[in-house]
């Protein structure tokens, strides 16, 4: 992607790409706690059915996904796996923080044993708030991730610190 | 006995201490699968560090914790209202059953006791979240070997008794609507007929789940005579609920032991026992228990009496000293709440007996010898839920 | 509270005059057999009539007293933890209307520790609950663990179940079971430091930050009076 990098990508294919991603995002399920039943109901009931946006949530690994729904409780003990199977996702990656245990600890914000906010361990595109977050609610956050895409500027996405590997 | 903290040590003790406790058959370079601590198939994080020889697995340790979350310290520090609130996320599957045995514990030292009206609503509720529990089970279930269909379904007719509970708690997932001497709320206008087609949708999935799940050939060679568990292990080892009735054990605490506020002898149900111990034993027993709490629900429905449903109780809630425990048969298996009040406004220390830590403490002794794909059946059927296990 | 420490009888003080005496036979029966079976290592117990039976025994005898209470038919294992009775010396401190913004804690008197029924006479007990299918009871059983050494006999061997039970109680409240297979940490990061639910574990999120359900409270629109921060 010289093109992108070196921020000459003209405008119509910008928002070209920008459409194209936004409606084909590759969701990875991170389910972590009580809101992953509410994250199923959101992407594998008919009820709800994610698919409808675009999302697509079957990767069966975090290399093959875009997205990244941390959904429970993150505990100190389980933050470096979710440190390492963000880092294995490939960039573009967006991270979407479900329920308020992921947000800030939510009920167990004095616990021993959670981290207070997953946004300490990896940056968040979008907090849903709730807890658990009906499954309306993931859904909008859905929505709000794909306008963010729709805007986004690819080129700004590269000029930043250089992606250091190893 | 000094314990090590080094993982690489602990790696190599556990694989040495495996490759003894069973006689190896042929000599083949052992391997060390690990699951976990994340699954696209599970909702929770547990991690299972199985030594293999070939395809048997020679051990599988559990590694619980990563979703301790530290609820005996937090209750120290919450009030007894605050704590409800909590206890609700422990078994995510069936919150308003977490919060009956903590109420029940805290009406029996405070020696209050929830009006008949209460009561039977906590009984129909407490039935219902063991419905929206196991229903998902046997969906989850046949998605785990490989049967998405079931998934589907589950999905689908599970929403049916979630919009029942809240109707009337208001809460979808987490109800928080028991109180000490009663319920927060009576039950909205219309609930109890919508609740009868509820559950009469609910006893149709069950019909079909009997045919699609239970009935279906690949399911049952994948779980007949697959991790069979004897009577005297599981009473060892403390497994409750439907997998000691798999085991032929004939005991429900809701018939047996039934504390006072719930009437179970109100209704008219049956205790399904399976005598095999094994996998499809235990999705049996599931099945039916989904199927006989439809029933006593609908039961229950019938004969609501009337009046209030909150006991005197002061504004701010201050519990005895003393000490009780009270067990009720949940979703999962015998959950129980040690209380000990010192008579302020938050308990001393409060244990929690939730039934999946020892339904999944089993597994070394179940798993081993196991093939590889039989272990997902193994787990799968032992039914566990994360926040149950951390807690 | 007289009630917590009777010892080795059934009686409730009951408060109204009224009420009778009641007593549990089946559960005296219980404990009853179990004294005979133990001999002076019962050293305590509490019968709350139709509801629960405690029985304390000694350091020495707590491997023994499973194996008796399975040989009489508590063969099903519930439950083993242990209790700290130390009363904390943080309590809900930086909590509600008692939530001191930027101020430290006053500091509390240290109180003597009370244990609770069937008695004992150190800060750390071992707890567990053994039921019985065919009688439809369970029995509390206590030990009562020194501070100097805290540590007592396994129940693994007798309740395959207990491995985990004592695991968790070790990383705690730092209790070792002698004679167990694998004591080592179960939910917490193996280089975890502290046993989280002794007393004097302080909760440090609590101490650096005021409880959040008070900073929330808003002036209802239209209303004049001062909103009640009772923090629920």
């Amino acid at each position: 992607m010289g093109l992108v990098e070196s921020g000459k990508l003209p405008k119509p294919l910008s928002k070209l790409l920008n459409i194209s991603r936004k409606y084909s995002i590759w969701a990875y399920q991170w389910g972590l706690a009580c809101c992953a039943i509410e994250m199923g109901a959101a992407f594998a009931s008919p009820r709800y059915d994610v698919m409808r946006l675009g999302v697509i949530p079957f990767p069966a690994s975090p290399r093959q996904a875009d997205l990244v729904v941390i959904a429970g409780t993150v505990t100190d003990k389980l933050a470096p796996a979710v440190v390492r199977l963000y880092e294995q996702m490939p960039d573009p990656k967006y991270v979407i923080s479900m329920g308020s245990c992921a947000n800030c600890g939510g009920p167990y914000w004095d616990s021993y044993s959670v981290t207070k906010g997953v946004d300490q361990l990896i940056p968040v595109d979008v907090y849903v708030p709730g807890c658990p977050p009906r499954p309306e609610a993931l859904l909008e956050g859905v929505i709000l991730l794909q306008e963010r895409i729709a805007h986004e500027d690819m080129a700004a996405r590269w000029k930043g610190e250089p992606i250091v590997v190893g | 006995m000094t314990a090590t903290s080094d993982p690489a040590q602990i790696t190599e003790l556990a694989a040495r201490a495996a490759d003894n406790r069973v006689n190896l058959d042929f000599e083949t370079e052992g391997m060390t699968l690990n699951m976990g601590p994340q699954h696209p198939a599970t909702h929770g994080t547990l991690r299972i560090v199985a030594r293999l020889d070939g395809e048997q697995v020679v051990s599988a340790e559990p590694i619980p914790g990563y979703m301790h979350r530290g609820y005996e310290k937090l209750t120290e520090v919450r009030s007894y209202p605050q704590i409800n609130t909590l206890i609700n996320r422990i078994d995510w599957l069936g919150s308003f059953a977490n919060e009956v045995p903590f109420i029940l514990a805290a009406e029996k030292l405070m020696g209050v006791e929830a009006p008949p009206r209460a009561q039977w609503i906590r009984t129909i509720l407490f039935e219902m979240s063991r419905i929206a529990n196991i229903s998902l089970f046997l969906g989850d279930y046949g998605l785990q070997l490989g049967g998405m269909t079931a998934g589907f379904y589950a999905f689908r007719d599970r929403e049916h008794v979630l919009n029942q509970i809240e109707a009337a708690t208001g809460g979808r997932f987490h109800p928080n609507f028991d109180r000490i001497g009663g319920l927060k709320d009576d039950l909205p206008k219309g609930w109890i007929a919508n609740s009868h087609n509820a559950m009469d949708k609910l006893l149709a999935f069950c019909d079909e789940m009997d045919d699609l799940l239970i009935g279906n050939e690949i399911f049952q060679s994948r779980t007949r005579g697959i991790g069979v568990i004897p009577a005297d292990v599981a009473l060892s080892y403390g497994l409750s609920g439907a997998n000691i009735r798999a085991s032929g054990v004939d005991w429900d605490l809701r018939r047996d032991a039934c504390p006072p506020g719930l009437v179970y002898d109100q209704a008219d149900w049956k205790v399904w026992t399976h005598p095999d111990g094994d996998c499809f034993g235990r999705t049996w027993v599931r099945l039916q228990e989904t199927r006989e709490a439809a029933l006593i629900v609908k039961q229950l429905l019938d004969t609501i009496p009337s009046g209030p449903v909150m006991a005197k109780v002061p504004r701010i809630i201050k519990v005895p000293e003393g000490e009780a425990y009270v067990e009720t048969e949940n979703p999962l298996g015998a959950m129980g709440y040690y209380i000990v009040s010192k008579g302020e406004l938050v308990p001393f220390r409060v244990k929690i007996r939730s039934a999946s830590f020892n339904n999944i403490s089993i597994v070394p002794w179940v798993a081993r010898g196991a093939y590889v794909p039989d272990l997902i059946s193994i787990l799968g059927s032992l039914y566990f839920i994360l926040g149950d296990i951390d807690r | 509270m007289s009630q917590l420490s009777s010892a080795d009888t059934s009686t409730e003080t009951a408060t109204d005059d009224e009420v009778v005496v009641e007593v549990d036979e089946r559960r005296q029966a219980v404990l009853d057999e179990l004294t005979g079976r133990l001999g002076d290592a019962v050293v305590g117990s509490h019968i709350r009539p139709g509801d629960d039976l405690w029985v304390r025994v000694t350091r020495e005898a707590w491997p023994e007293a499973a194996v008796a209470a399975k040989a009489m038919g508590y063969s099903f294992f519930d439950y083993l933890s242990a209790i700290d009775w130390l009363p904390s010396p943080f309590g809900r401190d930086m909590d509600a209307q008692e939530d001191l913004v930027g101020e430290p804690a006053p500091a509390k008197e240290p109180q003597p520790i009370v244990q609770g029924y069937a008695g004992g006479d150190t800060r750390f007990q071992v707890i567990g609950r053994l039921y019985s299918i065919q009688a439809g009871m369970g029995v509390h059983l206590k030990v009562d663990l020194p501070d100097d050494d805290l540590s007592v006999g396994t129940w693994s061997q007798t309740f395959l179940g207990a491995n985990w039970h004592e695991r968790e109680a070790y990383e705690m409240f730092g209790i070792t079971f002698e004679g167990h297979p694998n004591l080592i940490k179960l939910y917490l990061p193996l280089d975890f430091q502290g046993h989280p639910l002794r007393k004097d574990f302080p909760l440090l999120a609590r101490r650096v930050r005021p409880w959040p359900g008070i900073v929330d409270v808003e002036p209802m629109p239209g209303g004049d009076d001062e909103p009640e921060g009772d923090g629920e």
